[in-house]
């Protein structure tokens, strides 16, 4: 292990505080702070990984994730992006895509093989003849790839969500973040910041430039982050990336948990009224051969090693740079004990006169106009091809680092993702925000800034605009302050090189995806010229480093090799997650949200096995014989119970009620009278049943009725559309909730039920489709309807859900001496069967109308005034021959029952099963079907297809309905 | 969602709290003499307009009101009442 | 009858210290290892009413003035209106005064039955809605009380903030019967950082009262 700095200000670790943990097996030692990946560079490891196509060894680059060098697999989770992951105590660290290891990887050769492998290779290839594919796929799937996963993996881990509004959110955390959140919290308003590292301070947190009086840098970004994390009304969300922002000024992001949170991801999604997009810049990597050797890396990169982590990064280095930063870069380093053999700098001029002056006296060799051509070494960097940029003249360095960046470019995706627009620049070389999205306003570096004070003054500045998006502030302070920034030092100029003068076979443009120049080169010569093409073409910028390496240097390259004149052409489209996110933290905690009913409790005693239906639970089954045979029969021959609560229940009122009951449901409501149900449907424009129910009249303009479980959460909806023009006065309460059911049916349901009141309910008093309210002991508000869903004698009892348990158990006492018992959804749903009463949904499908499933007679044609929805379709229906019809059947020879679906055919598909059951009450399988018109006659033979039948057919045939007490004397006994 | 409607009497909401309704097509029509070719493009004709079309929408999630605003179709925005106008 | 009983549709897994019995209902007065807050209360049983009418300017629900714009509320004697729409007002008991009948007219209907409604008082119960719900308790220009209809936990809800008080704040929510078990999990969940626990209505009483 090597030796850290112990003394820097700016250090994140605690070499006091050790952390073990598992790589390929044996057993290492990093300190808290660390990432992975400086826990195991500390411990010696410099090849992290092998790449996608060519399994090249890939090493550390950079330390914001923008490749995929360092993925590896972490506590059993593939992809994990180690250099920006914290060690943990006890983690298990593995390899991905290598046969062997990392250091000695079995499938290297295939770096030499590369000439069988050209920018779109498996498109050209692989697919002649046809039969080669599935077996080339099986190896080159072997060979190529990230992380693994299984397809039964089940993520670990704790996820969470939170959803938040703020007036101003800031994307991005370093200076011109801090200013502008700092400028519109000052005003009052509630601001937000996210920064994707664990802490604020963005570039000046871990450089010792001074900013001004001898402060240094990171003493700046301290201060800045001081003021912000004491600001009441400024949120701080650090190690928190954004990953996207929308209209309406949406910005979606996650947080990494720190140890004492109680999760590890969240998922945070934020409404703004203005955002601030200030999330800097990032480096734009130098192509040139071999660049991607382990030992070759970016400046902050190289910085940050040794001020974040404390380990210097090498013992050589030669720098190859573009930018100021690079100079100031070496200087540190040099000052912490890094031997710098030579800085070559791409730019001729231009250079801070100041940092000239330093490496000078330090004695460190600088070319200018020079860049690094190739990276020597096998594995790793063991020396470097210098040239000049225009290739003339070259010399080699030895050295074990190779410090390496062509410039800087802004880090956009915040910008573009919610439809902002880029201009290229050719001062600065970068790609600076043309269109900014509304309320968006873009700050610090993003702009091409680089001096320390423009910087803040453009984060000031677009705190103050994002707090005039929220109606706070003037013009003339933001007049102001545009003035005070137009007065400082402005970009930059920055280098437009891309590429080393290099043919390009080994210089790669895309790391994740093993791209190289040469493939971008095959691609334009194959006729792809606009980088979104070649991205798709040659897989660049694909990969879990969603672009950050070729990024912007792709559409630089493009331009330059079309040779351009101005480069028009665009970066290609970012999208979100702009950072590789988990689909577990997206789901967050997945709360899962069904209803129960008042009897749930009781019925989950008395072992009803529970299925989720549309928004409920419910019992379906009471034991495990899922045809229900005993269920069925106990309501044919004795009593049964069923919860029903789940049905819609409403209460209308109000002088305009019964014109609304007359808009929606297609009977003529004004003749319910009051102490009788009215079964009755509702059907759409097209004339399609959605819904049916019973109403009862409980005054003048006041009513209750049901509508079916499904349709209930739309019922409210449905009648106040079809209203909406009318400006009819009515009210609807939706008392679904509020009333418990129980349907009490089967021969000694009167029996039972005379047990619990005090009333007469002998068929004289209380006879069927009538209505009554009572109270049960004098206590129990109950409201009672006769009806025969199941066929046989039935309460329907609504009481309020409070007091269900305790009439449940009164029924259960009172019927003890018959032996009442339960009865699920499945029971009813063949009880009914076999009388033929249909269910939506179940005899229907989105096309089927009224007259389609013979509730024909349920319509009234006398109500036109009352313009009853689907009423002009039904009578252009009516004599339409084309239709399907219900129809009932049984099978032929005693057969067994089609499934519920089965087509019904000849040498067409001719209709299809609704519901089917082997009928215990009628020893024979019976069931309905919708099939067309000309099938609906009795006696039809129907030939029943079923999935997988083969040529095998099951027959039918049309019977009169319904097959169940045809005379409905039992419901009415 | 990004989206957000604007409803009259909860203010500005996430758009999943709602349910879209369909263009504005005005009150249901005469219903007599009504071809089945007139009643079905008042049911399901549509303009369909690429710019400011005024549309219905419910608030489910909310108060559970049904009513108007203005969307600008290709952005996927809001508009004002009297900016649609325009 | 003896036995009859009313249930409420919150269930709590703590165990009750203190129950009173009233109108059928076994009330819980405290239950054992409340905590120090925030704190989770049961008010099913307090009766609730739809009230309904184009002529709500005249109607005068137990003596009270309601709200004329929607999402405003009134919280007096115990009382709380709620101003949902043009037409519909929300009535709460949350007193539990003795005459809690609801008032004759045709109007009204009785909801009690058909919502669950709980108290979430203490600190930091507003972090506990921004992990269930998207909708801004915090914005400034909401003044308590006031009365938001929306999603909270993916369910409709209708949720009064009754104090916005960083250190004691409270808000009711209610929202369908049936959703009673999963909500009170999602809450009691989303709070367990918090120390959020389940607490008997003296909680909420006294706090009503501070």
């Amino acid at each position: 292990m090597i030796n850290r700095l112990t003394s820097l200000p700016t250090l994140k670790i605690d070499t006091a505080q050790k952390l073990a943990f598992m790589y390929k097996g044996k057993k290492y030692y990093g300190v808290k702070g660390d990432t992975i990946v400086s826990a195991l560079f500390a411990n010696g490891v410099r090849i992290f990984g092998r790449s996608l196509k060519y399994h090249r060894p890939r090493g550390l680059y950079s330390l914001d994730g923008e490749c995929s060098n360092t993925c590896m697999e972490v506590d059993g989770i593939p992809n994990v992006r180690c250099e920006n992951t914290l060690l943990k105590d006890g983690m298990v660290i593995k390899e991905q895509n290598v046969k062997g290891s990392a250091e000695n990887d079995m499938m290297s050769f295939l770096d030499k093989m590369d000439w069988l492998m050209p920018a779109g290779f498996y498109y050209n290839v692989m697919h002649k003849p046809a039969k080669i594919w599935p077996i080339a796929m099986k190896q080159i799937r072997k060979a190529a790839g990230l992380g693994k996963i299984s397809p039964d993996y089940k993520m670990p881990g704790k996820f969470d969500e939170i959803f938040l509004n703020t007036d101003v959110c800031v994307i991005g955390g370093g200076p011109s973040g801090m200013m502008a959140a700092l400028s519109a919290a000052k005003k009052g308003l509630r601001v937000i910041i996210m920064e994707s590292r664990p802490w604020l301070g963005g570039f000046y947190e871990y450089r010792s430039k001074e900013y001004k009086n001898s402060q240094t840098l990171h003493d700046r970004a301290k201060q800045l982050a001081n003021e912000v994390t004491t600001q009441d009304n400024i949120r701080v969300f650090t190690h928190t990336s954004a990953v996207g922002t929308y209209n309406n000024n949406l910005v979606t992001g996650f947080q990494i948990g720190k140890k004492e949170d109680v999760f590890d991801e969240r998922y945070i999604e934020i409404r703004a009224k203005s955002v601030v997009a200030a999330a800097g810049c990032i480096e734009r990597p130098l192509i040139f051969d071999n660049n991607e050797r382990p030992g070759v890396m970016q400046i902050g990169c190289a910085l940050r090693m040794a001020k974040t982590y404390g380990q210097l990064p090498g013992k050589n280095a030669v720098f190859s740079i573009g930018h100021d930063l690079g100079l100031e870069a070496a200087l540190e380093l040099h000052d912490l004990g890094l031997t710098i053999a030579c800085i070559v700098d791409i730019r001729e001029d231009g250079q801070d006169p100041q940092l000239l002056e330093k490496i000078q006296a330090k004695k460190i060799p600088l070319f200018k106009g020079w860049v690094a051509k190739k990276a020597l070494g096998a594995k790793r960097v063991k020396g470097v091809d210098l040239s000049s940029v225009d290739g003339q003249i070259s010399k080699t360095f030895p050295c074990d680092l190779i410090v390496a960046s062509a410039g800087m470019t802004p880090v956009t995706g915040h910008i573009t993702v919610a439809l902002g627009t880029l201009k290229y620049d050719t001062y600065t070389g970068f790609f600076l925000p043309d269109q900014m999205p509304d309320k968006m306003h873009a700050a610090g570096r993003i702009l091409g800034l680089n001096d320390s004070f423009s910087i803040e003054a453009s984060g000031t500045l677009a705190g103050l605009k994002a707090a005039f998006d929220c109606e706070n502030g003037s013009i003339k302070e933001i007049g102001d302050a545009k003035k005070a920034l137009e007065n400082l030092p402005g970009p930059v100029r920055g280098t437009k090189l891309v590429t080393a003068p290099v043919k390009g076979r080994k210089s790669f443009i895309c790391f994740d995806e093993d791209a190289t120049i040469k493939n971008i080169k095959q691609a334009i010569e194959k006729g792809f010229d606009v980088p979104e093409l070649i991205k798709r073409f040659t897989a660049t910028g694909l990969g879990p480093g969603q672009g950050g390496i070729p990024g912007h240097n792709l559409p630089l390259y493009v331009a330059k090799y079309q040779a351009l004149s101005d480069v028009s052409i665009r970066p290609t489209n970012v999208r979100p997650p702009l950072v590789p996110t988990l689909i577990s933290t997206y789901a967050g905690v997945n709360h899962k949200m069904f209803k129960i009913t008042p009897m749930d409790e009781m019925q989950k005693k008395d072992n009803g096995i529970f299925r989720n239906i549309g928004v409920w639970q419910r019992a379906r089954y009471f034991s495990n014989d899922l045809l229900c045979k005993k269920e069925i029969e106990n309501v044919r021959n004795n009593v049964g119970m069923l919860d029903g609560s789940t049905l819609g229940k409403f209460r209308i009122h109000g002088p305009d009620a019964l014109k609304a009951l007359q808009r929606v449901f297609v009977s003529d409501m004004s003749r319910v009278k009051e102490g009788r149900v009215k079964y009755s449907a509702m059907c759409n424009d097209d004339g399609c049943v959605i819904d049916d129910g019973v109403v009862v009249k409980q005054g003048e303009n006041d009513y209750y009725f049901t509508t079916s479980s499904g349709r209930a959460g739309q019922t409210v909806e449905w009648i106040r559309y079809h209203t909406r023009y009318d400006g009819w006065d009515f009210a609807l309460v939706n008392l679904t909730d509020s009333m418990g059911v129980i349907n009490l049916s089967g021969p000694n349901a009167r029996k039972v039920f005379e047990k619990i009141i005090d009333i007469d309910v002998s068929n004289e008093a209380f006879g069927y489709s009538e209505y009554k309210e009572f109270k049960i002991a004098d206590t129990i508000p109950t409201r009672v309807m006769r009806l025969g869903f199941v066929g046989e004698l039935s309460y329907e009892l609504h009481v309020p859900s409070s007091y269900m348990k305790s009439v449940w158990l009164m029924l259960k006492e009172a019927g003890k001496e018959f032996n009442i018992q339960n009865f699920g959804v499945e029971a009813q749903n063949v009880l009914r069967m076999e009388k033929c009463h249909i269910i939506l949904g179940q005899e229907s499908e989105q096309r089927t109308n009224l007259l389609d499933v013979g509730l024909g007679f349920l319509w009234d044609r006398k109500k036109a005034e009352a313009k009853t929805v689907g009423a002009v379709a039904l009578s252009q229906a009516e004599n339409d021959q084309t239709r399907l019809k219900l129809v009932g059947f049984k099978m032929e020879n005693n057969g067994r029952a089609p499934r519920d679906g089965a087509l019904i055919v000849d040498e067409k598909v001719r209709g299809y099963i609704a519901t089917a059951r082997d009928s215990f009450s009628l020893n024979e399988a019976v069931g309905m079907a919708l099939v067309e018109a000309p099938l609906s006659k009795i006696g039809t033979r129907l030939e029943i297809y079923e999935d997988e039948c083969g040529d095998d057919r099951i027959y039918g045939k049309v019977v009169t309905m319904p097959f169940y007490d045809p005379e409905g004397q039992r419901m009415k006994m | 969602m990004a989206l957000t409607i604007t409803c009259p009497i909860c203010g500005k909401r996430n758009g999943y709290e709602f349910r879209f309704g369909g263009e504005e097509k005005g009150p249901r029509p005469d219903e007599k003499d009504m071809t089945p070719e007139a009643w079905c493009d008042y049911v399901h004709m549509n303009k369909c307009v690429a710019g400011i079309q005024e549309e219905w929408w419910f608030h489910k999630d909310g108060c559970g009101s049904w009513f108007k605003i203005h969307r600008d179709t290709t952005t996927n925005l809001e508009k004002e009442a009297q900016e649609a106008k325009k | 009858m003896k036995d009859i009983q009313r249930i409420s549709p919150v269930v709590f897994k703590s165990t009750p210290s203190k129950v009173e019995k009233r109108d059928n209902w076994d009330v819980v007065m405290e239950y054992s290892g409340e905590g120090d807050g925030p704190y989770l209360v049961d008010l099913s049983h307090r009766p609730r009413f739809d009230l309904q009418s184009s002529k709500l300017a005249a109607i005068k629900p137990f003596g009270l003035k309601l709200p004329e714009i929607p999402g405003n509320c009134i919280f007096k004697k115990g009382i709380l209106a709620n101003r949902m729409n043009g037409i519909q007002v929300s009535v709460l008991n949350l007193d539990g005064q003795k005459d809690s009948s609801m008032p004759d007219e045709a109007e009204y209907t009785d909801v009690t039955d058909s919502t669950i409604c709980v108290a979430l008082i203490g600190k930091n119960i507003f972090s506990i809605c921004e992990k269930l719900t998207a909708l801004d308790f915090m914005d400034l220009q909401k003044k308590a009380p006031f009365l938001f209809q929306g999603p909270f936990s993916h369910v409709p809800c209708q949720i009064v903030t009754l104090s916005k008080d960083s250190d004691n704040s409270g808000l009711i929510l209610t929202c369908s019967r049936g959703y009673g078990r999963d909500m009170i999990n999602s809450i009691l969940h989303a709070g367990e950082e918090f120390g959020l626990r389940p607490a008997g209505e003296s909680r909420f009483t006294n706090w009503i009262k501070a």
